[in-house]
């Protein structure tokens, strides 16, 4: 099989580049580890997902195999998804740009590094991102870095227990603002607005935005793009130039194909783009494939996370949205950060028991046990933290040898720490989010341990000097002509705000670099954009 | 003639005198009728992973376990729905688990136990602490302690639990719309009216 790009794994980055790249004429292969879910089959997926199953688990044993190290485990199960569409299939769809500042630590605070690009650089970029996924929103954030383009969609209305939070926050002098969702508050690009369904990881009526629904069908549509399914890519293969010249898959049935290209993106998320990028080790590459600085693998990050909760005397009826509607930035931008590490707060619409939960507690049975829910559900509110953590080289995604996937790779082993710059923002974190509760008159006030979001980041980072990052700011790798690594692998920091936004932005930029490469003489588009 | 499982609950429920259409009730509006779950079926179900008269019992069961007076059919149903659920897709676990439940249950009302009424089946519950998960160590579990165990450690959060997550325990809550089920998008912004 032959493509002008190819490109492995269908997420967020891939689905993305592979219509950047497709409305522009260039012939894309996509190799997608996971299956293709009909969206016909999401009732079906919703009522497994309430009874607590995951319907996006990988259905090839062994093949997401991993093992942790260090003194904190950060766990990949469920923080991630094979299949088209990627870990968007079950992501929560708040969709952030970074601050400016989140580009500059090194400059502005003298810790971490800069990014080789600005806030600026970006935006124009991430307009159209929030365009193609649909981002409802509103500019009401006091410490949002300017904005070309407004939102395309309005914002989701305040939830009644964030007119509560509101309302507290008002005298600390903390404000509250509308967080922005890559989900249709009204009807948008052929996709419903939101129903209120509540299972936002498996939203059955498509209008939480996903690439399996915003991205892939459009690049397929356009003739130029082409997906295959269950192909999961094992290495890289070089040419005698120094170049990738083909990307070695296999199906389920374990026999192994391969794919020429004239460009490779490496598009799997943090944790598999480094893992390909080891497992690749050849003469030229002993260390892993384009791995000349020693650096593929290493500064993963995430965001660790902690939820405060308290109870209100009165219902604050939750569990009628899946998402949350309001969240501060105030901690993530207003502080010095050399020595306040920024969380941001966001404001949960459902905290507290369910029924279920309050049933299964209670010890109660029969007219006792009836009251008993009735009376104890809808008491609980929550604040959920999310910290910045810095990069450190000793957070890191290695082969474990003496682990192997479903294809007998060796799995990826995640060595994590968590240190005290992350722990003291947590710490100020959860003595804000104390604060606002206690304001609000609750009682039971309490605050899980620590967790992490479903991020990945770091691991191939972007620079401009090969000695210190991976990849260049087209996401080129430095040492191979014709590899690009795209994803929150190439962040250099990770801000305290979800990644998935600038991904999207990231990508699109980089499909722009890939085909002014492949199409030196006509740089504009050669179809007209799905989403226009 | 085979039946659906849709059938044999609606079944049930002409059987009880319900009106097999009526819809969840609300959280204040009991449905009142005649207690006894002892109807007699036509036919044997479809998925015969559990006989008829062992399904009658753990509804029978559950009825008295998570509320006050007689489930709806609608109700019904939902745990009906839970109990093939889980015997489908718990590998085995959940198939013996239940027909031990049916079996300790008859055992110990000395006939089938969906054939008593409400009164009856909690008196009977209540005499031998079915109703409670926490079993003391010391605590004197009567005639079949090894089955009145597993019955109570196991079979009763089960079924409370299945009941409670279903659109039923959502009701108890006063919530037509819950996680699964669409809604109003307007309604998350102001109190529950
Ligand atoms: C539960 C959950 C909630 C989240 N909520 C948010 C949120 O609210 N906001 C936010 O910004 N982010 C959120 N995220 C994170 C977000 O989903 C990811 O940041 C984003 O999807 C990453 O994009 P990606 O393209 O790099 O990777 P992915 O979207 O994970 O896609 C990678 C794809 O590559 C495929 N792949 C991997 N290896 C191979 C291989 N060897 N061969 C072939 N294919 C391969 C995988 O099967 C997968 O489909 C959430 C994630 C989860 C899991
Ligand atoms: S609330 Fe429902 S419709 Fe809206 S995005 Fe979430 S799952 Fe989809």
């Amino acid at each position: 099989m032959e493509a002008e790009v190819a490109i492995v794994g269908a997420g967020a980055a891939g689905g993305i580049l592979a219509l950047e790249l497709a409305r522009r004429g260039i012939r894309v292969v996509v190799l997608e580890s996971g299956p293709r879910h009909d969206f016909a089959r999401r009732p079906e997926y919703v009522r497994r997902y309430v009874r607590g199953e995951s319907p996006w688990a990988t259905p090839l044993p062994g093949l997401d195999r991993y093992t942790v190290g260090g003194p904190v485990p950060y766990q990949l199960g469920g923080r991630r998804a094979r299949g088209v569409g990627g870990s968007t299939l079950h992501w929560e769809g708040h969709a952030l740009r970074l601050h400016a500042n989140d580009f500059r630590l090194k400059s502005l605070y003298g810790i971490a590094d800069d990014w080789p690009i600005s806030y600026q650089d970006l935006d124009g970029y991430y307009a159209e991102a929030e365009r193609m996924l649909g981002v409802a929103g509103v500019a009401d954030e006091p410490w949002a870095a300017p904005r070309s383009a407004p939102f395309p969609l309005p914002p989701f209305s305040f939830s009644y227990s964030d007119g509560l939070f509101t309302r507290a926050c008002q005298p600390l002098g903390i404000a509250l603002h509308h967080l922005p969702q890559a989900r249709n508050s009204v009807a948008y690009a052929g996709r419903p607005q939101c129903r209120a369904c509540g299972t936002c990881q498996v939203c059955p009526t498509g209008a939480k935005a996903s690439v399996d629904l915003t991205h892939v069908p459009q690049a397929e549509a356009t003739g130029y793009a082409q997906v295959v399914t269950e192909a999961t890519v094992l290495r890289l293969e070089l040419d005698r130039s120094g170049g990738v010249s083909a990307a070695v898959y296999a199906k389920p049935d374990k026999v192994q194909h391969r794919l020429n290209a004239r460009v490779f993106v490496l598009a799997g998320g943090a944790v598999e783009n480094a893992r390909l990028l080891l497992l690749s080790a050849s003469r030229e590459f002993p260390g892993g494939l384009a791995n000349r600085s020693g650096l593929v693998g290493k500064f993963f990050m995430s965001h660790p996370s902690i939820d405060l909760t308290g109870r209100a005397r009165e219902n604050v009826y939750p569990y009628r949205i899946g998402f949350s509607t309001a969240m501060s930035r105030q901690f993530a931008i207003e502080r010095d950060r050399a020595t306040h590490g920024a969380f941001l707060l966001e404001f949960l619409n459902s905290a507290g028991p369910t029924p279920e939960r309050i049933a299964g507690a209670s010890g109660q049975w029969g007219e006792a046990l009836r009251t008993r829910v009735r009376e104890e559900f809808g008491h609980w509110l929550g604040i959920r933290v999310y910290a910045e953590q810095l990069p450190d080289r000793i957070n890191t995604i290695s082969l474990n040898a003496n682990v192997r996937d479903y294809f007998g790779s060796p799995a990826p082993h995640i060595h994590y720490i968590v240190g005290k710059y992350e722990r003291k923002a947590l710490d100020d974190a959860k003595e804000v989010a104390q604060k606002i509760l206690m304001a609000m008159g609750l009682t039971d006030v309490r605050s899980t341990g620590l967790s992490f979001a479903a991020h990945q980041i770091g691991t191939h980072r972007m620079g401009t000097d090969p000695g210190t990052s991976v990849v260049d700011v087209a996401l080129k790798a430095h040492d191979v002509p014709n590899l690009y690594l795209v994803g929150s692998g190439c962040f250099v920091t990770a801000s305290a705000s979800p990644p998935t936004l600038t991904i999207a932005a990231l990508a699109v930029r980089a499909a722009e670099h890939i085909a002014a490469r492949l199409r030196p003489a006509s740089r504009g588009d050669s179809t007209a954009h799905p989403a226009a | 003639m085979t039946l659906t499982r849709r059938s044999l609950i609606l079944g049930v429920a002409a059987a009880l005198g319900f009106n097999p259409s009526g819809v969840l009730r609300s959280p204040g509006g009991r449905a009142h009728a005649a207690a006894t779950a002892s109807a007699q079926l036509a036919a044997e179900p479809a998925a015969a992973a559990l006989s008829r008269s062992q399904l009658e019992d753990l509804v029978a069961f559950a009825e008295v376990l998570v509320g006050d007076g007689p489930l709806s059919p609608v109700e019904r149903e939902y745990l009906v729905d839970h109990i093939e659920r889980r015997t489908t897709q718990g590998g085995g676990y959940y198939l013996e688990l239940y027909r031990t439940t049916a079996g300790l249950l008859d055992s110990l009302a000395g006939a089938r136990f969906s054939s008593l009424d409400l009164a009856q089946r909690g008196a009977l519950i209540t005499r031998h602490r079915l109703f409670s998960s926490a079993v003391r160590p010391e605590e004197n579990l009567g005639p079949f302690p090894k089955k009145a165990r597993e019955v109570r450690t196991r079979a009763v959060p089960d079924l409370i639990g299945g009941y409670y997550a279903s659109p039923a325990g959502w009701a108890v809550v006063g919530y037509g719309a819950f996680p699964g089920k669409c809604g109003d998008l307007a309604r998350y912004t102001s109190p529950e009216r």
